[in-house]
């Protein structure tokens, strides 16, 4: 793991309206994550997770601090920048899969690198890479209605890293999947860390998907309770 | 863009259903819109065409005197041209005059014709060539108006140069099928000649009728009318009722547009979290609304495709058999013939694709600029924005 910091995150403060006033749902939140880190984000429901996940996803805007993904900070990036930096650089995976129901596994998958005008051969043997790696090539042609949840899974991970970007976020990717699948889709998502040194930050309250981390940052209402490397993994590395 | 059309192409198929009856809307619009055009087109064309080929000609000469829209000015609104001013000219003189057929009075316009004339349609050769001592045409509408057939002889009552009232029979010896009720319905057609002699107007003329060699000059008492300028009242009926067509189809385009917009607007909330995934992937929110609104055009491209399919061999085979109209509708005093074949000119076909294809384009942004204020974290979450 190169000691390079991939994302950095200062003095984040995230506040939404609600109703008459206000909701604070990240307070002075403090971070860093260095390249190739597969680590995540842990705490109860409201904790901020997810809401530090979409900052740091460049979907949402901190209203005071400064997020740097990649050294640009995500406020002072147009709609186009941020567009082109999701689109190259950093690969979702979400809860429940959001896959286009109206497209094959194959375009799916393929969706971020017509994006990225990237020509049809080359194009094709990236998809075809990307469903080797999540054991899917055979179903490149089924729609995600006939696909089970680990598999719908399994096609939402070759999406995000079809085009390698540099930071993977998935927002609780087990929340609906059996323990057979979650593991099967952490182990997956573990060897394309190793393998592509990939950034995969998660949010989960999982144990399982924990089991899997390298460092794992607790958050409570709001804020980073603590900060823990699982040294051993560390040291496996 | 070719991505937007790729990617909305697959939406649309993948929509299945909900694609399908929006296009099919769309297309019966385009094929009800080409058609009542092309009809009017059809009508307008065949109209003109024997408005020039029974009445116009080329254009007329008119006395100055005569008003064709005011009876009063028959009397005295005739004259006579020099003799070499006459060429290229049919003269028509024409008199107010009564029937009495089955012992009923009816009014008609009596009209002397020059027999030899080739100007018009009109079949003067039967004039010519009868041996009655006063030969008539008629037309199909008056003879059905006045139970006439050919062979027929009735009173005749005319006043002559001096206003004195005269009588005589006439012979019908033609009744000629026209599509032009202002030659047919009223009209008496006889020898120009034989009417100089009843009427005792030697050489004199209503109006006349130009060849297409006829050069107009200024003759001093007479004014000329193009064939232009003779169509433009036909030519404003024809436009009226194309405005008054163009409601019903507007209104019909107006259903198909609102079934677009409906689904547009449904899409816009039912599948935010399909809008999230875009945004998500690295799609712009001006490239989502872009990709909503090619796909709510492109309903009109598949509907322009679906119909071609039905409306090239309908509107081929209607343009080659025409379309009946109903017998009442030459009641209406303008050209109408009993079958009207449509035209569906590149002009009509090309404009309604082009009205369609820019309504539908910009009743699928309206919704979809909504889109590009989404928050696409909520989005995400198919929340309701």
């Amino acid at each position: 793991m190169k000691n390079e910091t991939i994302i950095s995150i200062q003095n984040v403060t995230k506040r939404f309206p609600v109703g008459e006033g206000e909701f604070t749902a990240l307070k002075n939140i403090n971070l860093e994550f260095q390249r190739g880190e597969f680590a995540g984000l842990v705490g109860p429901s409201g904790s901020g997770k997810t809401t530090l996940l979409n900052i740091i996803g460049s979907l949402d805007s901190p209203t005071e601090g400064a997020a740097l993904i990649l050294g640009k900070n995500i406020s002072e990036l147009s709609h186009k920048e941020s567009a082109w930096l999701r689109n190259k650089h950093i690969g979702f995976i979400f809860q429940v899969y959001n896959l286009l129901p109206v497209y094959t596994v194959y375009e799916n998958v393929e969706f971020a690198l017509l994006l990225q005008d990237i020509p049809k051969a080359q194009r094709k043997k990236m998809v075809m890479d990307a469903l080797d790696w999540v054991g899917l090539a055979s179903m490149a042609d089924k729609k995600p209605d006939k696909l089970s949840g680990g598999e719908g899974q399994r096609v939402a991970i070759a999406r995000a890293m079809v085009k390698k970007p540099e930071i993977v976020i998935a927002d609780e990717p087990s929340a609906n999947l059996d323990a057979a699948n979650t593991h099967a889709i952490l182990k997956t998502m573990r060897e394309l860390n190793e393998n592509l040194g990939t950034t995969f930050l998660f949010s989960t309250h999982d144990e399982k998907v924990m089991s899997y981390l390298d460092r794992i940052v607790h958050l409570r209402d709001g804020a980073v309770e603590e900060d823990e490397i699982i040294k051993s993994k560390m040291a496996n590395k | 863009m070719k991505l937007a059309f790729q990617l909305a192409y697959k939406n649309l198929i993948g929509a299945g259903l909900r694609t399908w009856l929006n296009v099919g809307v769309l297309a019966f619009s385009f094929i009800i819109i080409i058609f009542y055009n092309g009809l009017i087109d059809g009508w307008n064309e065949q109209a003109k065409y024997d408005s020039i080929a029974w009445e116009f000609g080329e254009g007329k000469l008119l006395h100055a005197d005569y008003d064709s829209f005011d009876p009063f000015t028959i009397l005295d609104g005739h004259g006579v041209l020099e003799k070499e001013q006459l060429e290229n000219l049919t003269p028509v003189l024409l008199r107010q005059a009564s029937i009495y057929p089955e012992g009923r009075m009816l009014s008609v316009a009596l009209k002397g014709i020059d027999v030899n004339q080739t100007t018009l349609d009109l079949p003067t050769a039967a004039l010519k060539n009868s041996l009655a001592s006063i030969p008539t045409v008629i037309g199909r509408d008056m003879a059905d108006a006045a139970n006439l057939k050919t062979g027929d002889n009735i009173l005749l009552r005319w006043r002559d140069q001096g206003g004195t009232f005269d009588a005589a029979k006439i012979t019908i010896v033609e009744i000629f099928e026209t599509n032009v009720p202002t030659v047919d319905g009223g009209q008496v057609w006889i020898p120009i000649k034989k009417m100089w002699k009843m009427t005792g107007l030697e050489n004199h003329a209503t109006f006349y009728v130009a060849n297409e060699k006829y050069q107009p000059s200024n003759i001093s008492g007479w004014k000329y009318q193009s064939q232009e300028m003779l169509l433009s009242d036909l030519n404003k009926i024809i436009a009226m009722k194309k405005i008054s067509g163009s409601i019903m189809y507007l209104l019909l385009l107006a259903i198909a547009l609102l079934a677009i917009f409906d689904t547009q607007v449904l899409s816009v909330f039912r599948r935010q979290k399909e809008i999230g995934t875009y945004i998500s992937l690295g799609m712009t929110r001006s490239q989502v609304v872009g990709l909503f609104t090619v796909e709510g055009s492109m309903y009109s491209i598949f509907a322009m495709i679906l119909g071609s399919i039905v409306g090239v061999p309908l509107f081929a085979y209607l343009s080659k058999i025409g379309i009946g109209m109903p017998a009442a509708s030459r009641d209406m005093g303008i050209p109408l013939a009993e079958r009207i074949y449509p035209v569906f000119g590149i002009q009509l076909v090309v404009g309604t694709i082009l009205l369609v294809v820019i309504a539908a384009t910009i009743v699928s942004f309206l919704p979809a600029r909504k889109i590009s204020k989404m928050n696409p974290v909520l989005a995400l979450k198919g929340k309701l924005q």
